[in-house]
């Protein structure tokens, strides 16, 4: 990027316009491959758009019968309880998933003379965003339908979600670098989000975990923003604000760390590819 | 005048890891960290030093790994120099890897909106672009189509056609000028012209020694990393081509039997016969119009040559090559090649043979010799050439001086 900035400025444009043109660039570079995933992915697709919803329903059914039916959690509103906990929690899960696979599934990109590398990961949390984003509305309508309200605290939903993106980013980062070097990251990413997935309250609540593991429990980070989301969207109130701003304070730290291995170790991709 | 591109001693090595160099977690995690480092280090480059005025074509010329996809790249800040400094004063658009933000499964139309701002355009330019970069490619009636109903040919077009239309400073070009049909590379050609004239510097690799001396204004020859000419093209090509030369004699191997060519004549090593001997000539036909063996034709008739070959192992894209030559002076009257036909071979293994069919021989009478070989796929040397081993007499219309013959007629339209 710092590259393409001294090429600009050789021609003569102020710092600002060069800036702003990059701006620009990195905007449209970055629309233009979100669309391209989702397009493809629903293009091969005969429901298209539906499978934002229909793998999540089909999950949320199962939860239902099991801790409804056959063995209560005695949560109230379960149906939407599960949905928010479970498309904050898909969010995350397939942007890890696919994030580590970002480098090493597009050598040609790598190896193009300009490409900013850096946009790869930022693209695989944005795509899975979208899907979020496409499922958002039913998720309202059911919790409309189900505690009969809709409060007024989901204005504040974009800025958890903004922490969410930070914080998967900058993890996401870490896994595409650390992929590249050990093409088997994958397979562990895969077993280790499985077991975060059981360590996150998507289908049970936080509170249900006994005190004395509550210090390592909440040590998760996803733990903390499965629960904003629940706050905001069913219960009508704000997070927990000092565990917040902690968290993005965190995740911003954890970001720049990030994305400094990923530069770092930039000019090796094309040599491990 | 500041110059476009400055390299000052550059030098790039690439870790060749042993072959059992953990290549996952888990065997890194077995063996503990041992095992990780590089065993060898080879240079793809070599302290590499030159500068190029702006406005200049350079074509790039040197054997497979040379250095020369790698300089390239290190030109567009892809991956860094070991030691040295690259400087480069402004835009680098590259003519490298042309479908490669293409998705099969999407329109040619928002291909070429994805492939635009890959290639470093903003999506105002590519709206505002569009209608001439379709035509550029002739692909208005397909352009809606999925990219994956287009031919190789088509995408390659388009790629091509997405990536002229940016406004680099700098354009790097990486064997990609054998795009499409004639006509297209001829409007490619053109169009790099035009970038020549705004004043844009031109870097091409090309393993056609030919293309380099037609368009560009200097050459810089590369081997095993290490820049060993550089300057007016028609010296450095040539010096390339006499090297290649060299590098066949050097490959030849001695120890090989003289053997005797289905005409009669003895094949004997480095007289009439040169190469590496790793794919063989094992015969040559020359078939008259009536598909008999000949030895002699009319001047205007078909010739067909038919080569037979045998090879020891796999021999990947080998280039064939058939040339006609005086017999008294050795002047090569026409000469042409597979790679010259834009033919691809595959990866050739075992015995087989091939054919080629001149429909008009226009030559003047003469006693000639028809030159077969076959090449290493970059031309970097032969695997086998028989040189003036198969004679061919051309029985023309005589009194006829030069080199052709071809079908004449006068008329006379004067008042006697």
């Amino acid at each position: 990027m710092i590259h393409a900035l001294s090429e600009r400025a050789a021609v003569g444009t102020s710092r600002k316009d060069i800036l702003l043109s990059q701006a620009v660039y990195l905007r449209d570079l970055l629309r233009e491959l979100v669309l391209r995933d989702i397009k493809v992915q629903y293009k091969s697709s005969l429901l298209g758009v539906a499978w934002s919803l229909l793998n999540p329903l089909f999950q949320l059914l199962v939860f239902v019968f099991l801790f409804r039916v056959v063995m209560p959690l005695g949560i109230s509103n379960y149906g939407a309880f599960a949905f928010s906990g479970m498309l904050a929690w898909s969010w995350f899960q397939l942007s890890m998933t696919q994030a580590t696979g970002a480098i090493t599934s597009h050598r040609e990109l790598i190896r193009r003379p300009g490409f900013p590398a850096a946009i790869l990961p930022v693209i695989t949390v944005t795509t899975n965003l979208m899907h979020l984003l496409f499922a958002l509305p039913l998720l309202l309508i059911f919790i409309f339908f189900s505690t009969g309200q809709l409060n007024v605290t989901i204005l504040a939903l974009p800025l958890v979600m903004m922490l969410q993106f930070i914080l998967t980013l900058s993890l996401a980062y870490v896994l595409a670098t650390a992929n590249v070097l050990f093409r088997d990251t994958q397979h562990l990413v895969g077993v280790f989000l499985q077991l975060l997935f059981y360590f996150t309250p998507v289908f049970y609540s936080a509170q249900q975990v006994p005190q004395k593991y509550q210090m390592l429990y909440q040590l998760n980070p996803m733990v903390h923003i499965v629960a904003a989301y629940r706050d905001l969207l069913l219960f009508g109130k704000m997070p927990n604000l000092m565990v917040m701003l902690f968290l993005a304070l965190a995740a911003s730290g954890l970001l720049i760390v990030g994305y400094r291995i990923f530069m770092h170790s930039r000019d090796r991709f094309v040599e491990e590819l | 005048m500041n110059d476009a591109i400055i390299v000052e001693g550059i030098s790039k090595s690439f870790r060749r890891y042993s072959s059992d160099r953990p290549a996952s977690l888990k065997e890194a995690m077995l063996r503990g960290l041992i095992g990780l480092g590089a065993k060898e280090k080879f240079w793809a480059l070599r302290d590499v030093s030159f500068s190029i005025a702006p406005g200049k074509m350079v074509g790039v010329i040197g054997t497979n790994g040379a250095g020369k996809s790698t300089l390239l790249r290190l030109l567009g800040s892809v991956g860094k120099p070991d030691a040295g400094k690259i400087t480069v004063q402004g835009r680098i658009g590259a003519l490298l890897d042309l479908t490669s933000g293409f998705h099969p499964d999407l329109t040619g139309r928002e291909n070429v909106f994805v492939s635009g701002v890959i290639f470093g355009l903003t999506r105002r330019a590519v709206t505002e672009r569009f209608d001439e970069i379709v035509a550029f490619a002739g692909l208005e009636k397909f352009i809606d189509n999925p990219v994956r109903t287009y031919s190789t040919g088509m995408q390659m077009r388009l790629g091509f056609a997405v990536a002229i239309h940016t406004q680099p400073n700098i354009l790097l070009i990486d064997e990609v000028l054998a795009v499409g049909d004639l006509a297209f590379q001829q409007k490619c050609l053109e169009r790099i012209k035009q970038f020549k004239e705004r004043g844009c510097t031109i870097m091409l690799i090309s393993h056609d020694a030919s293309q380099v001396t037609q368009f560009c204004d200097e050459a810089i020859s590369l081997r095993a990393g290490k820049i060993v000419a550089h300057g007016k093209p028609e010296i450095v090509v040539g010096e390339y081509v006499a090297e290649m030369a060299d590098e066949t004699r050097r490959r030849t191997p001695l120890t090989q039997p003289v053997v005797v060519a289905p005409c009669g004549r003895e094949l004997r090593v480095n007289e009439n016969r040169f190469g590496s001997m790793e794919m063989k000539v094992s015969g040559v036909r020359l078939l008259d119009r009536e598909g008999l063996p000949a030895k002699e034709i009319c001047g205007g008739h078909p010739l067909t040559v038919g080569i037979e070959y045998e090879t020891t192992g796999a021999i990947s894209e080998p280039i064939f090559c058939v040339s006609v030559t005086r017999s008294h002076d050795g002047f090569v009257c026409y000469d042409t090649s597979t790679a010259a036909q834009g033919l691809a071979m595959p990866t050739l293994s075992g015995n087989g043979q091939i054919t080629l069919t001149i429909e008009r021989l226009d030559l003047a009478d003469g006693e000639y010799y028809v030159d077969v070989g076959i090449f290493e796929r970059e031309w970097a040397y032969a695997y086998d050439y028989h040189w003036h081993v198969y004679p061919l007499r051309i029985r023309a219309l005589r009194g006829n001086k030069g080199i052709i013959a071809p079908p004449q007629r006068w008329r006379f339209a004067g008042g006697i």
